[in-house]
């Protein structure tokens, strides 16, 4: 029952793969590439990580997918000729002195945070408190605030970037007051 | 593998005597074609159940409109009406399948089905009781959500692909908006699995009581808003009134299936009526103790198991009425103003609340502000 499954799904990914290669149609690709990911999930099931395919079917098929067929649909999709550049004008520097100065600051802070979680990790934790792992999810949320704190703290960094940088693309740009 | 419904009826006699049976006859993947049977009449069972479910909740939201308007309502197909959903099913069946010629044919087939995928897949994870559950997924929370996004991306499809300006607004409004709310419903959901400490749909449930007071919305102030922030969030991205903007009848025809006709709208209808039920049973199960019975009346028997359905669909169809009743008190609210309800009130306040779960979670050990002040209370009567 389990082989069969993981089959279907690995047969699942690899058809859905195709197509969005093979399809002309730009938004027919999105179709398929959902149909690609949910066989993924359907992978990570058969193999026993519950929380990673559940992971893939909110962040792939319920955020990705959607935000790929808006850039598609906001671009015009398949029946545009003109591929135009990309729109992006050049920002200036925001913020002035004030801004830098409460920006180092909160850098600061944010490093002594950082250094204080890591030296616990360092220094050992009683880890006897709890009891044994079963779940795959406690072994997860476990191993992410231990070992790997390191690289959750940074990818929640990259997202916080990411955040601003989507926040500076879409704001709107001020009219020069002088022309 | 995971708990499932088959492994509630395994720990019955009968159930022994049928798979030794079954291995006698047939051999050792008897036991596994016997699992198989039992799962396969469960889900088929759940997903006709649903199906009318959803019928009758078009029915009810037209009684109930003519009730609050001072009409009659549907009263001719059967008594009172009620048959009224079969003779509209059976009407969708004998409609003409129109496809527009301008349509994007593949897409305009596929957006019905994967909207009605995206709902019945939740069903799976929804403890109606302590042995009912389709299968009781350690992830089962995180599972509904996942799965339950896939009905945005039906809505916005399904506008794409009729090829009709008001299809195409009415999508794009529905995906905008069902991501939108997407962000204070999972955050408020989150605080309750913060109390509960675990993503299992089951152990959430029984980590509240059968008394009101035991229920996690009245566990601290923080779940009580949680609850009424959850709820907003649930019509909205269901798309019911107030927020119907995907498809307001007065600006944008029928919104995102205005192209669509027979068992396709049927389709789509069913999926946004059936989304109700899961929704108000995911509230019921996170916030209002889900299918605890009082005084754990009728234990684990099949009494027991019948009365916790019981409580569960209870609570599921009040909540269900209520939505109702919001869809025909309120009016529709602005695009401009259901984007800032959203990100400017309802996600700072889930936010908060997320943290001020955890602040109490820390400090009070996890015990209901009941709790505390029941203990507060005998301390201060003993002291005399």
């Amino acid at each position: 029952m389990g082989n069969f499954l993981f089959f279907a799904s690995a047969i699942l990914t690899i058809l859905g793969a195709i197509s969005v290669v093979l399809v002309k149609d730009i938004m027919h690709a999105c179709v398929y590439l959902l149909v690609s990911l949910i066989g993924v999930a359907g992978l990570y099931l058969t193999l026993g990580a519950d929380f990673v395919a559940a992971t893939q079917l909110v962040v792939y098929v319920g955020g990705v997918v959607i935000l790929m067929v808006f850039a598609v649909m906001l671009t015009g999709g398949a029946s545009s000729q003109d591929s135009n550049k990309f729109g992006m004008i050049k920002t200036p520097m925001m913020g002035n002195l004030k801004t830098y100065t409460i920006g180092v600051f909160a850098l600061f802070i944010t490093l002594f945070i950082i250094v204080k979680i890591l030296g616990n990790i360092f220094k050992g934790l009683k880890t006897e408190a709890l009891g044994p792992l079963t779940e795959s999810v406690q072994k997860i949320g476990f191993s992410l605030i231990t070992d790997n704190v390191l690289a959750f703290e940074i990818s929640s960094v990259l997202l916080l970037g990411s955040l601003i940088g989507a926040a500076i693309i879409a704001r709107p740009l001020k009219e020069k007051v002088e022309n | 593998m995971n708990e499932t419904i088959v492994s509630y009826f395994s720990q019955f006699e009968i159930y022994k005597t049928i798979v030794d049976t079954l291995t006698n006859s047939i051999g050792t993947s008897g036991p596994a074609i016997f699992n198989f049977l039992i799962f396969f009449l469960a889900v088929f069972v759940v997903v006709n159940i649903m199906a009318v479910i959803g019928g009758l909740g078009t029915f009810a939201e037209r009684k109930i409109s003519a009730d609050m308007q001072g009409r009659i309502g549907p009263n001719r197909v059967g008594p009172y009406g009620i048959l009224q959903f079969l003779a509209d099913g059976i009407k969708m069946f004998l409609k003409e399948d129109i496809i527009p010629k301008a349509a994007d044919r593949f897409i305009f087939i596929v957006a019905p089905v994967l909207a009605l995928m995206g709902v019945f897949g939740t069903l799976a994870v929804i403890p109606f009781s302590n042995g009912f559950i389709l299968t009781n997924l350690n992830v089962g929370i995180f599972y509904l959500i996942g799965i339950g996004s896939l009905v945005g991306l039906a809505v916005f499809l399904g506008g794409y692909a009729s090829n009709s300006k008001w299809s195409m607004l009415g999508g794009m409004r529905g995906a905008s908006q069902i991501i939108s709310y997407e962000i204070p419903v999972v955050l408020s959901i989150m605080a309750v699995v913060i109390l509960s400490g675990t993503l299992n749909f089951k152990d959430l449930v029984e980590a509240q009581g059968g008394m009101p007071q035991t229920w996690f919305i009245f566990h601290n102030p923080f779940t009580f808003i949680g609850f009424f922030i959850f709820f907003i969030g649930a019509l909205a991205e269901t798309n019911r009134a107030p927020f119907d903007l995907p498809e307001a009848e007065s600006e944008l025809v029928s919104g995102y299936h205005t192209e669509y006709t027979g068992m396709r709208f049927a389709f789509f209808a069913l999926a946004e009526y059936v989304e109700v039920f899961v929704v108000c049973g995911v509230g019921a199960a996170a916030f209002l103790g889900g299918f605890n019975v009082p005084f754990h009346l009728g234990g684990d028997g099949i009494v027991g198991q019948v009365l916790q359905i019981g409580a569960f669909v209870s609570k599921t169809l009040f909540l269900y009425y209520l939505v109702i009743v919001i869809r025909w008190t309120y009016p529709r609210l602005r695009v401009d103003q259901l984007m800032s309800l959203c990100w400017k009130y309802l996600t700072p306040i889930a936010l908060f609340n997320l943290i001020g779960v955890s602040v109490w979670l820390y400090m009070f050990d996890g015990k209901s502000m009941w709790s505390l002040l029941f203990e507060h209370g005998s301390k201060a009567v003993s002291g005399h």
